[in-house]
């Protein structure tokens, strides 16, 4: 019934807009949304501390990149978890989660679970991940540890293809990397780098230093070796109950 | 959860803290200041209402009609980013092709009966709130399967239901969570008889249009690196 790789019908919930349908914030949400964040603690979203600009590609449509903004939080040394958006704006939208863990912990994963992820070394090497604003000598040492990561991103909002609401099925997506279908179109970098002055060549070139892991794990990049990507099919099934639904 | 599996790992190291001091305090997260809200709700999965979750929402608003929230296991610094919901209001779901609605649940019946709270909010400002999202719909997907006891997210994306009617919600889960957060679903559902749903009902498409919803992974070719036209191959 519905497919990460299907397109959805051209109804008002897809054009050109980018931002989504709907009234605009009334004064009284706002008085709301203002004395609830005074009264609650809100923790788990205060523990995000990073902030990434880099770039993804969509596993089942490799031809489709798109400029991603994480937001990160650490629960260990070798777990992150990122909520994913469209921008660094207030009014971002919320595309996905990604989750980031070291090659010790990717190693317990089954062979199956480990295609539906991806490596990240390439895509720190190269410059394309950044922390906006922060100066590279700091990220520096951070950037050794996580080029050895592996993550994986669900995004549930294809705003790329003009969804003006998250439609369809979540999509699995695969992180830049240095052969054909893996290199991201250099107009969308330009335009990342020229919205925060930077360089992503000059950042590669103060990478150099930084080492390749010593091996990434083959079932990892899984398009790389097999020439696939993935699709999600959401279908109808019985649902096993414990009362009447719906 | 009253006893969530242990996210595996090592414990965070200085070196590591020191990017995320710095980045902690010269960048601006201004998409994660949005959220302002804290509400707490269950969800089943799409295809087992046996397995039942409490699940921690924190939203933000896009507009009027439309807030999207990060899902945790807990209120607690060390939860787990389990999911997200987006949540619309019933024009925008009428808007929806009919093979999309299924996947969106209605709020009414968790509202209403009052499973369906904000931890810490007086009674006349949750009521506010509450008021407006009975008549909102919500897409749920979960990643992360912490009542299998699953300590990394493996496995595919779950599309997420809602309560929809009483003798769904198991009771241990639902006395386990009054307990902790001080709060009765009872009394809740007292104050809220008076609330009204989506202004045309209960849409026959949404909540799985009645059946469950599973999610089945599929290896797709990838284009071949000729057929893209690229210019720096």
């Amino acid at each position: 019934m519905a497919s990460s790789d299907k397109s959805p019908a051209p109804i008002p919930a897809r054009g050109p807009d980018r931002t989504p349908p709907g009234q605009p914030m009334t004064t009284g949400q706002k008085v709301i949304d203002k004395g609830a964040s005074m009264m609650q603690s809100l923790t788990p979203v205060k523990q995000m501390s990073q902030h990434v600009c880099t770039f993804a590609v969509y596993s089942h449509e490799m031809s489709r990149h798109i400029e991603t903004h994480h937001y990160i939080s650490r629960l260990n040394q070798d777990f992150l978890q990122c909520a994913v958006y469209d921008s660094e704006e207030p009014n971002a939208r919320l595309i996905g989660i990604e989750y980031i863990i070291s090659d010790r912990l990717f190693e317990t994963l089954s062979e199956e679970e480990q295609k539906l992820w991806h490596s990240h070394a390439y895509e720190i090497k190269s410059g394309l991940w950044v922390n906006p604003r922060i100066p590279e000598m700091i990220g520096k040492p951070e950037l050794e540890n996580l080029a050895k990561t592996y993550g994986k991103f669900w995004c549930t909002w294809q705003v790329d293809r003009g969804d003006r609401l998250p439609l369809g099925a979540p999509v699995l997506m695969m992180s830049p990397q240095g052969v054909n279908l893996g290199k991201i179109d250099p107009e969308l970098v330009k335009q990342r780098d020229d919205k925060y002055n930077i360089s992503t060549e000059a950042i590669k070139e103060s990478r150099v230093e930084i080492e390749e892991p010593e091996w990434i794990n083959p079932q990892a990049d899984y398009w790389k070796q097999h020439g696939k990507g993935f699709a999600v099919d959401i279908e109808q099934t019985e649902m096993k109950l414990r009362a009447p639904f719906p | 959860m009253s006893n969530p599996p242990q996210v595996l790992g090592e414990q965070t190291q200085t070196g590591t803290s020191v990017l995320e001091t710095a980045t902690g305090t010269i960048q601006d997260f201004r998409p994660i200041k949005r959220i302002h809200q804290h509400l707490c709700a269950f969800h089943f999965y799409g295809y087992d209402m046996t397995r039942q979750i409490e699940a921690h929402h924190f939203c933000a608003h896009q507009n009027e009609e439309m807030r999207q929230c990060l899902i945790f296991d807990g209120p607690e610094a060390d939860a787990k980013l389990i999911g997200l919901e987006y949540m619309i209001s019933e024009n925008l779901f009428l808007t929806l092709p009919d093979d999309e609605k299924p996947l969106w649940h209605s709020h009414l019946y968790e509202v209403k009966s009052g499973v369906l709270f904000m931890p810490r909010i007086p009674g006349p400002i949750e009521r506010m709130e509450l008021d407006k999202v009975c008549i909102t719909y919500g897409k749920t997907i979960h990643f992360w399967q912490v009542d299998k006891g699953d300590n990394l997210p493996v496995g595919l994306p779950q599309v997420m239901m809602a309560l929809t009617r009483d003798g769904q919600l198991d009771d241990e889960l639902a006395r386990d969570v009054e307990k902790r957060y001080g709060v009765s679903f009872e009394e809740g559902r007292g104050k809220r008889v008076d609330l009204t749903g989506p202004v045309h009902g209960i849409h026959p498409l949404a909540n799985g249009g009645g059946k469950g919803l599973k999610p089945k992974l599929r290896e797709v070719d990838c284009k071949p690196i000729d057929s893209v036209p690229r210019a720096f191959v």
